[in-house]
């Protein structure tokens, strides 16, 4: 308990980065999502904008990268990351690394949950006269924001999972922090100091994610 | 000039199989519907009754013929075009089809959005529609907080909101129970005779021929077979296809199977009478059987009415002496069309006129 207290400034860094990393991955990471999910949703057969050659493109794309673990997706993505953020190891190499892999996953899950939408409904706002980018925008969104907001949700919780990684290349964070003063400094109380603070923001994000969905549902 | 003009218009889908032929939908279909008439598509599931409602708005684009609404073939025209077209052309649904993420009153507002009316405009013209399906108290309801007639009353604001000359029914009762069936009929049927709006109205079901209607098109497999006033179809098939669809909805002559059933409980002679608006009355052909001594019971059948106009068909079971009877039904026979079906059914053709036992298929 003693090593925990003296700890202190550490573990709070640790979480600091945590949420760093969990913020800007989902900033990143979710409106690349959004982007993927919606093309998609759009290009699919019978859609608003059927596109055969993008569907298959971004499906093919979305397959190839979301079944690598995470661990390895770290390593093998170093070089863009280098290219892109100018350096391979660090938070912000964290955060690269960690967008691109929720933004496969998310586009994924919000093609799911666009395609929750009735077509009916669709097809009444095609009756009314408005076009493909008017429908989605004003009616498809709309109409699946409640699944969104629970499917968001699930990706904050798994990014969550997936920053311990990070430490992997020098990215810090909980996961990191147990590992290197807990697990390896044979002090389990450490740990599980890294490990129920993760659980409490893992139950805070679910609960604020459920209240937003229920108040967009209504019930 | 007709508001809705179809010349043999076709709509086929590539088969899912490879090789197969093209799936057809609607089979060269032509169709005249005139300014502020009501027109009722009737047919089976799977006739193509809801692609053929659907190349009106272009919502499925017909793949041989012109559909020409108000004198414009909107055929081949670039979907931008089509958006324009729609706003002329209202649609609502038997699902009603309501955006649940929005009130009702937003529901009302989006087609004016679309159209690009001015905030103050659709906030009055919103307040007017909800108004005239009487629903002014649930402006703020969401769609999953009223009953079914009411998300119907609201897909009818929503449908009107531009005020279109022309509304598309896909089954809008189907989904309503009996009572608030009669509650919709009667909006549209308001709808239609306040504002002059053109209607087309998809439906199996007999109330809503029988309430609104003015013209019937039959429809089966992809085909228009049978089309004119809703009275002259319904009273007087011509297709046998259309005979059969309408002996489903309106109760006429038994068939072969009920008539073996009504032989063995009613003993005496099997007959139906067929009227029809300006024949002779019921009274005189019941005042036959009297003077001629005959008992008499009526066992199968029904009068129906549409729009003032009286037609059906009654079966009877006549007992007395055969001279008797066959003096009386030849007497009658000069009044009305009197059909008896052979002893033996359903060995052999029938004579049944108009009768699902005059089938052979």
């Amino acid at each position: 308990m003693d090593k925990l207290i003296d700890l202190g400034p550490e573990f709070w860094t640790a979480a600091g980065e945590t949420l760093y990393m969990v913020f800007f991955t989902m900033l990143f990471g979710g409106l690349a999502g959004l982007v993927l999910g919606v093309g998609l949703y759009v290009t699919r057969a019978g859609g608003l904008l059927p596109n055969v050659v993008v569907n298959n493109v971004l499906n093919v794309l979305i397959n190839f990268f979301r079944p690598i673990p995470f661990i390895i997706f770290i390593a093998a993505v170093q070089p863009l990351t280098r290219a892109v953020i100018g350096i391979g190891i660090g938070t912000n190499a964290a955060v690269f690394a960690l967008s691109l892999a929720a933004s496969f996953a998310i586009g994924r899950i919000v093609e799911q949950n666009l395609l929750t939408v009735k077509p009916g409904v669709i097809e009444a706002a095609r009756s009314m006269g408005a076009g493909p980018w008017r429908i989605l925008t004003t009616v498809v969104i709309g109409e699946a924001l409640g699944p969104l907001i629970l499917g968001y949700t699930f990706i904050i919780v798994a990014v969550i999972d997936m920053s311990a990684m990070a430490g992997f290349l020098g990215g810090g964070g909980l996961g990191y922090f147990a590992q290197l003063y807990g697990y390896r400094q044979f002090e389990p109380i450490v740990t599980w100091a890294a490990v129920l603070l993760i659980i409490v923001f893992v139950q805070i994000v679910q609960y604020l994610g459920n209240w937003l969905a229920r108040k967009v549902l209504r019930r | 000039m007709a508001i809705v003009s179809l010349a043999n218009v076709s709509k086929s889908y590539p088969s899912p199989e490879r090789g197969a032929p093209r799936i057809v939908a609607v089979d060269d279909v032509s169709l005249e519907i005139e300014a502020g008439e009501v027109t009722g598509i009737i047919g089976y599931s799977g006739a193509g009754k809801s692609t053929l409602v659907r190349l009106i708005n272009a919502l499925e684009p017909a793949t041989a013929g012109t559909v020409t609404i108000d004198g414009r073939a909107i055929t081949g025209l670039p979907e931008r075009e089509l958006r324009a077209v729609r706003l002329g052309i209202g649609m609502i649904f038997q699902q009603f089809n309501l955006f649940e993420a929005k009130t009702v009153a937003q529901n009302v507002a989006y087609p004016l959005k679309v159209a690009g009316w001015g905030k103050t405009e659709i906030t009055a013209r919103v307040a007017e529609l909800l108004d005239f399906v009487g629903l002014a108290d649930k402006a703020r309801a969401y769609p999953d907080q009223l009953s079914g007639g009411q998300k119907q009353r609201v897909g009818i604001a929503r449908a009107l909101a531009t005020r279109p000359r022309i509304l598309l029914a896909d089954e809008a009762t189907s989904a309503l129970d009996p009572e608030t069936t009669q509650e919709v009929l009667a909006l549209l049927k308001r709808v239609n005779e306040e504002y002059g709006v053109t209607m087309v109205v998809i439906t199996h079901e007999m109330d809503v021929i029988q309430s609104i209607a003015t013209k019937v098109a039959v429809m089966d497999g992809g085909r228009v077979i049978e089309q004119g006033d809703v009275f002259d179809v319904f009273s007087d098939p011509q297709h046998a296809s259309s005979r059969k669809f309408v002996s489903t909805v309106v109760q006429g002559v038994p068939s072969p199977a009920e008539l073996a059933v009504l032989r063995e409980r009613h003993p005496g002679r099997i007959a139906t009478l067929s009227f029809r608006d300006g024949d002779a009355s019921q009274a005189r052909v019941f005042v036959e059987l009297a003077q001629a001594g005959l008992e008499f019971e009526l066992v199968y059948g029904g009068i129906n009415d549409i729009r003032g106009r009286a037609f059906g068909h009654l079966t009877l079971a006549i007992r007395g002496e055969q001279a008797a009877v066959d003096g009386a039904l030849a007497r009658i026979g000069e009044l009305v069309q009197v059909t008896e079906p052979p002893a033996d059914p359903p060995a052999g053709p029938s004579a049944g006129d108009g009768a699902e036992t005059g089938e052979t298929r």
